[in-house]
C-alpha cells in the first residue's frame, strides 16, 4: 500500500478523528452513568433511612426497641438485600446492626461508629478493611420524646462498579470496531471517488507524441475530477497544436534547404564536367562538392531524426530476426574493420524476433558499428552481441577502443555533439549518428544506453521490445 | 529523344536541361502544371520528369493527367520530401522511377538511361573496359586474361560500375545499388571496398581503370584523369 497516496491520508486521518471522538464520547458516557448512578443510589439509601426513622423510631418510647428491630428485619430484610443497617443511640451504642450479608461481601460490625458530635445528614464512603467497600446514608433522626439516633443505611458499591464495568467492556470492544468498520467503508468510498483519478493517469501515460489527438476521458460529473481532466485535456490540445506546427516546420523546411542545394550540386557538377577546368580550380570545385554533399546528409539526418521525434514518420511494423539482421550487417561492414585491423566479432545465439522497420533498425546497427569501428584503433576490437534478455531484445555493440570521457557521456545522443570534435569532423560525421540512433529506438518503444571508460572502451546496448514466436 | 523537364526552380531546370543537352536530349521545360499538360498532351515526349512541388497544380495532381492522355510514357519523379508514404502513393499513381532532392546530376542521368532502354537492357553476358572483363553468368573477373579473385561485394560493385562504364557514380548511387540505404550515413563503406577493388584490379597496372571523381563519386573506364 502506498503511504504517500491520498486515499490512504486520508483515511489514516479520517480513522484518527473518528478514534478519538469516540473515545471522548465514551469517557463522556461513563463519567455521566457513574454520577448518575452514584446519585441514585444515595437517594434509595436516603429514602429507605427516612423510612426506618419515620416508620419505625419515631414511636420507640411506646412501641419499644424491639418492636423497631422486628420492623427493620421484616421490611428491610437487610441481609438477604445486601444491605447494611444500623441505628445508633445518642450513647454511642447499638438499637440495631443488620447482620453480615448473606452472599458475605461485608462485615457490618467493621464500619467504624461516628460519634454524636459529627452526626449530619450525608452520604460517605466506606473502605472497609475487611474488603468491601460501601456507600452509606447517615439519617440523624429524633424520635417523638426527643431521644436522638443516627440511622445508617448502605448498600456496597459492587452493584454500580459492575454496571460500570459492563459499560466500559461494551466500549472497549464496540469502539475499535466500529472504527474499523467505518475506516474500511471509508476507504472504500475514497477509492471510489479517486478511481477516476486512476483512469486519468492511465489514459495520460498512454499519450506521447504520437497520438497527441488522443484525449482524456472525462466524466460530467461537475466535479473536481472533470475540471481536472478537462484542464489536461485542453493542455495536450496545446501540445499537438505546437507538434502540427513543428511537422508543418519540418516540410517547409526540407523543401527550402533541398532546392538551393539541388542548385549548387548541379552547377558545381556542371563546371566539374568542364575537361578545360585546370587543377587548383579542379580540387575546389571538389572540395565544394564534398561540402555540398556533406551539407546534403546533415539536412537529411536531421530531417528524419525530426520526423521520427515528432511520430510522423511511418515506422514500418514487420516481425523479424534481430539476431539475424545484426550478423547480416556486421557481416557486409567487415571490410571496414579488415581495413583499419581492428577485429569484429558477432556473438548471436538464437532467434530474437522484434517488430518494426528493418532498414531503420538497420541503420541503427550500421551506425554503432561504424562508430565502434571508427574510435577503436589498430589492434582493437569490436564486439557486436545479440540476445534476449526476458520481454526484451538486446543489441549490444562493445569496443576496447578510446572510450568517451565522463563528463561527455550524458551528451552523446544529443545533435551535433562531438566527444573529439577536430577528430570527428575530419572523420566526415557530423554528430548526427548517434541522435538517429536514439530517435529510430524511441520511435519503436526501445531504449538505448551508453557504458564507457576513457581509455578502455565503450559499451552501447539497445533494448528493444520483443516478439515472442507465434505470439503478438 | 525529347524529354519534358517540369520544375518550377529556375535554376534547378536551367543545369538540368544543360546537363540532358549535353547528353543530345531535346529538352522542353515547363514552370508549372498547366502549361505542363498543354506541352505532354499535344507532344509525344520519350520520358517526362517532375518536380511534385509546383505552383498552383501540384506535381501529383499533373501525374495523374498525364497518365488519363498516356500510359506508356515514363514518368520519374523529382522531390523534396522523401516520406515513404508519398513513394508509395506515387508508384501507385503510374510513377516509374524517385529522385529526392537534392541530387546528383549523374545519378539523374543514369536512372533516366535506365528509363529510356527499359526492356531493352543490354542483355550482354560478358562487360569489357580495356583489358577488363566481366563475366556475370560465371561470376568471373579477368584483368589481360588473368583471373581475378574478387568478393561477393567487390564483385557486385564492380558489376554496376562497368555497367554504367564512363559514368561517373555517386557514393549515394553505388550504396543504394549495391548495398541499402541504411549505409548512407557518414559511413565510407563504398571508398574502403573501391580501395579494396583497386589494389586487386589496379596494383601495378600502368592504365589506371578506376577513377575518383572528387566530390562526385566513382568512374570505370579509360579516359584520361
Amino acid at each position: 500500500m502506498n503511504t504517500r497516496s491520498i486515499r490512504f491520508r486520508l483515511t489514516v486521518w479520517y480513522a484518527g478523528l473518528l478514534a478519538g471522538l469516540l473515545l471522548f464520547f465514551a469517557a463522556l458516557t461513563w463519567l455521566g452513568l457513574a454520577r448518575y448512578l452514584n446519585r441514585s443510589l444515595t437517594e434509595a439509601l436516603a429514602r429507605q433511612a427516612r423510612q426506618i426513622g419515620e416508620s419505625f423510631l419515631f414511636d420507640v418510647q411506646t412501641s419499644g426497641e424491639g418492636y423497631v428491630v422486628a420492623e427493620i428485619n421484616e421490611h428491610l430484610a437487610p441481609e438477604k438485600n445486601d444491605h447494611f443497617v444500623r441505628v445508633t443511640r445518642v450513647d454511642g451504642s447499638a438499637l440495631y446492626v443488620s447482620g453480615r450479608p448473606l452472599n458475605g461481601r461485608f462485615d457490618p460490625e467493621q464500619v467504624p461508629v461516628v460519634p454524636p458530635p459529627s452526626w449530619r445528614a450525608a452520604a460517605r464512603e466506606e473502605h472497609l478493611p475487611g474488603g468491601g467497600e460501601l456507600l452509606i446514608y447517615d439519617l440523624p433522626f429524633t424520635a417523638r420524646d426527643g431521644s436522638r439516633f443516627l440511622v445508617e443505611m448502605g448498600a456496597p458499591y459492587d452493584s454500580i462498579e459492575n454496571v460500570l464495568r459492563g459499560l466500559l467492556l461494551a466500549l472497549a470492544l464496540g469502539l475499535p470496531l466500529t472504527v474499523a468498520v467505518a475506516v474500511s467503508g471509508g476507504y472504500l468510498l475514497t477509492r471510489r471517488a479517486l478511481r477516476p483519478v486512476d483512469e486519468i493517469t492511465r489514459s495520460a501515460e498512454r499519450i506521447t507524441s504520437r497520438n497527441l489527438s488522443q484525449r482524456l476521458p472525462s466524466a460530467e460529473t461537475g466535479d473536481e475530477l472533470e475540471r481536472l481532466s478537462a484542464g489536461l485535456n485542453r493542455m495536450i490540445a496545446r501540445l499537438e497544436e505546437s507538434f502540427q506546427y513543428i511537422r508543418r516546420f519540418t516540410a517547409d523546411a526540407s523543401h527550402e534547404l533541398r532546392t538551393p542545394l539541388t542548385v549548387l550540386r548541379g552547377e558545381l557538377e556542371a563546371i566539374a564536367q568542364n575537361p578545360r577546368l585546370d587543377g587548383e580550380v579542379r580540387d575546389t570545385v571538389g572540395s565544394s562538392l564534398e561540402e555540398t554533399e556533406r551539407l546534403s546528409r546533415i539536412v537529411e539526418s536531421l530531417l528524419a531524426i525530426s520526423r521520427l521525434d515528432v511520430g510522423e514518420a511511418r515506422v514500418e511494423r514487420v516481425r523479424f530476426d534481430l539476431a539475424e539482421l545484426a550478423a547480416a550487417t556486421a557481416e557486409q561492414m567487415r571490410l571496414l574493420a579488415v581495413d583499419k585491423k581492428v577485429e569484429l566479432g558477432v556473438e548471436v545465439n538464437g532467434v530474437v524476433l522484434i517488430e518494426g522497420d528493418p532498414a531503420r533498425i538497420k541503420q541503427v546497427i550500421v551506425n554503432l558499428v561504424d562508430n565502434a569501428i571508427k574510435y577503436t584503433p589498430e589492434g582493437g576490437a569490436v564486439r557486436v552481441n545479440v540476445r534476449a534478455e526476458n520481454g526484451h531484445a538486446i543489441l549490444q555493440v562493445e569496443d576496447n577502443g578510446a572510450g568517451i570521457p565522463d563528463e561527455a557521456l550524458p551528451h552523446v545522443f544529443e545533435r551535433f555533439y562531438r566527444v573529439d570534435k577536430a577528430r570527428s569532423r575530419r572523420m566526415g560525421g557530423a554528430g548526427l549518428g548517434l541522435a538517429i540512433v536514439q530517435s529510430i529506438v524511441t520511435a519503436h518503444g526501445g531504449q538505448v544506453a551508453v557504458e564507457s571508460e576513457e581509455g578502455r572502451g565503450s559499451r552501447f546496448r539497445v533494448s528493444l521490445p520483443r516478439k515472442s514466436i507465434g505470439g503478438d | 529523344m525529347r524529354l519534358l523537364l517540369i520544375e518550377d526552380e529556375e535554376k534547378v531546370s536551367r543545369f538540368v536541361r544543360r546537363g540532358l543537352e549535353a547528353e543530345r536530349y531535346a529538352v522542353d521545360v515547363a514552370p508549372d502544371g498547366p502549361q505542363a499538360i498543354g506541352l505532354a498532351t499535344t507532344y509525344r515526349y520519350d520520358l517526362v520528369v517532375l518536380d511534385l512541388m509546383l505552383p498552383g497544380m501540384s506535381g501529383t495532381e499533373v501525374l495523374r493527367r498525364i497518365r488519363q492522355d498516356s500510359q506508356q510514357v515514363p514518368v520519374l519523379i523529382l522531390t523534396a520530401r522523401d516520406a515513404l508514404g508519398d513513394k508509395v502513393e506515387h508508384f501507385e499513381l503510374g510513377a516509374d522511377d524517385y529522385l529526392t532532392k537534392p541530387f546528383a546530376f549523374a545519378e539523374l542521368l543514369v536512372r533516366i538511361k535506365a528509363l529510356l532502354r527499359r526492356g531493352a537492357v543490354s542483355r550482354s553476358n560478358v562487360l569489357r573496359v580495356a583489358d577488363l572483363e566481366l563475366d556475370r553468368l560465371t561470376q568471373q573477373v579477368k584483368r589481360a586474361g588473368r583471373r581475378v579473385e574478387l568478393t561477393v561485394k567487390e564483385y557486385g560493385l564492380l558489376e554496376y560500375l562497368m555497367l554504367n562504364a564512363g559514368r561517373v557514380l555517386s557514393r549515394t548511387m553505388i550504396i543504394e545499388h549495391v548495398w541499402d540505404q541504411s549505409f548512407d550515413g557518414a559511413t565510407n563503406i563504398v571508398d574502403v571496398h573501391v580501395r579494396h577493388l583497386r589494389n586487386k584490379i589496379d596494383e601495378g597496372r600502368e592504365r589506371k581503370l578506376i577513377r575518383t571523381v572528387r566530390g562526385v563519386g566513382y568512374v570505370v573506364g579509360e579516359g584520361e584523369e
